[in-house]
């Protein structure tokens, strides 16, 4: 038997109240997924993956570690996987993405802060995570206000190392992030006894080149007229490649992105025809916040991408494989992460571009722009996507939410209404 | 009207559950993978069970037979599903 209770044990957590998390956890899973009909099947290994959300790969990483192996925990897409892997490391995400977890973050922060910070600080002081039970090392950023303030009471409770995110683009920041990239490696190298090398380096490069493929290859196909997969399920995906290997993710992502293709080849469809479909933009969606993508899709819509750091953030452009020195890799890593273009930069209209590019490529007949409660820097940036969304003459529906239960029937009322007047 | 059950396969390790789920689509029986509800999980470790409607699970049992597939117990509890019940994790 698989005995989990133990090793959550060993790692020191509150089983009690765990065990209230594991309660809930089925019934919101089944009301989100299984009452979808025609999933692909390919949606087993994550269905799998999410009924033992909390015993299969933390049992993984445990492993590892007994094997010498360090692993670290992140909370961003700009922190780079490449450096920590080309060291032997492993990477897992850590960001809360469950109302159950913010109580025990609001013990130590202001209720003002949003649900992800709370959640991710919640999670470690209230022991019922066992990422956030394993991780050697926590590895934060400075992408906003709460989450620089968060990361010192996290570091009063685990190693915590903290890059320093440039706040603008110019060619000055893009030198400056690669410095802080070289300093990241240094300190992932003394954690781990591991050197890297150029030729580590080379190797990790690819292996995450080519999960960010298969992401991809799985968001190319919802932009087809038939709409092979549903938002949850793309996003469930996304959710879980934080968490997972990254080689056995792009194969699992391969082989549904394979599915899906035969799918949209043979015109299957998830969606009655006429579905409006609906691109998702703004703040991230940490596991298991499927809130929003569920209202929108039992309200007559389908979500066909998702221009977030849990969408296409995540995967969109590669590292450049041709460098063949640590300096050259460096630069290559700090130019592919600095194209991610978050709201925490200034000015940041690559995003705008990004959305309406996107808005066009997945033929949307709409956008909603989400914003969790308290994110300050998403919450005005949005005032610009909108503009700028209108003057394209795309629809688009501005929503502030949070992960409580509260006002789902209000948000399923603005929805469908948002909906229906698409037409 | 009688209440509609569904029906889990609970299992001590998923690699348990993956098998039977492989047994069960080659024979062409409808299942989904879902958590094992708390309620009647008792203190198995493992949380992955398979969830079938009731018309599929004698035939799945039949498949378990056949298959010498190995599972812990099977369960049944009126449906779960809710799409619009509202209430997130």
């Amino acid at each position: 038997m698989a005995n989990y209770r133990e090793m959550w044990e060993q790692l020191g957590m509150d089983l009690e109240n765990h065990d209230n998390l594991c309660a809930v956890l089925p019934t919101a899973f089944g009301d989100v997924y299984l009452s979808q009909e025609n999933r692909p099947e390919s949606m087993d290994f994550w269905d799998m993956v999410v009924a033992d959300i909390h015993g299969i790969r933390p049992a993984e990483l445990i492993e590892e570690q007994k094997k010498g192996r360090k692993v670290f925990g992140t909370f961003c897409v700009y922190v780079p996987d490449e450096v920590v892997i080309a060291a032997d490391g492993i990477v897992t995400g850590l960001c809360g993405g469950s109302q159950f977890w913010v109580p025990d973050g609001e013990a130590v922060l202001p209720k003002s802060t949003c649900p992800l910070i709370k959640a991710s600080v919640g999670a470690r002081l209230g022991k019922t995570c066992p990422f956030f039970r394993i991780a050697d090392m926590y590895v934060g950023e400075t992408t906003c206000d709460g989450k620089k303030k968060a990361w010192e009471i996290l570091g009063k409770d685990v190693p915590m190392y903290v890059m320093d995110m440039p706040q603008m683009k110019r060619a000055k920041d893009v030198t400056k992030w690669m410095e802080e990239v070289e300093d990241f490696a240094a300190v992932v190298e003394k954690t781990t006894g591991k050197t890297i090398t150029p030729e580590k380096l080379a190797e990790s490069i690819h292996i995450i080149n080519e999960k960010r493929k298969a992401l991809a290859r799985v968001y190319e196909t919802r932009k087809a007229d038939v709409i092979p997969i549903s938002g949850k399920d793309a996003l469930l995906m996304m959710q879980i490649a934080f968490f997972d290997d990254p080689e056995r993710c792009a194969q699992m992502a391969n082989r549904l992105a394979d599915e899906l293709e035969q799918r949209v080849k043979d015109g299957v469809s998830v969606f009655p025809a006429g579905t409006k479909r609906i691109l998702v933009t703004g703040t991230p969606m940490a596991i298991p916040n499927w809130k929003l993508h569920h209202i929108i899709e039992t309200s007559g819509g389908a979500v066909v991408c998702e221009e977030t750091c849990t969408g296409t953030r995540y995967f969109e452009n590669l590292v450049d494989e041709t460098g063949t020195t640590l300096e050259e890799q460096y630069r290559a890593i700090a130019e592919r992460y600095m194209g991610i273009h978050c709201a925490c930069f200034t000015p940041n209209t690559e995003r705008v571009d990004d959305i309406l590019r996107l808005a066009k490529e997945y033929k949307v007949d709409g956008v909603i722009d989400v914003n969790l409660k308290f994110c300050c820097l998403y919450d005005t940036e949005g005032y610009v996507v909108e503009k700028a969304l209108k003057e394209a003459g795309i629809p688009v529906l501005g929503i502030e939410t949070d992960y409580t239960d509260a006002d789902a029937e209000q948000l399923r009322t603005r929805i469908e209404a948002f909906i229906e007047m698409l037409g | 009207m009688a209440e509609r059950l569904n029906y889990y396969i609970l299992f001590a390790t998923y690699t348990q559950g993956m098998a039977l789920k492989d047994h069960l689509r080659s024979a062409g029986i409808p299942c989904r993978i879902s958590p094992a509800p708390r309620s009647i999980q008792g203190e198995l470790g493992c949380g992955m069970s398979l969830l079938l409607e009731e018309e599929h699970i004698e035939a799945a049992k039949q498949c378990i037979r056949e298959n010498h597939a190995e599972y812990y117990d099977i369960q049944a509890l009126p449906c779960q599903i809710n799409a619009k019940r509202g209430r997130f994790c």
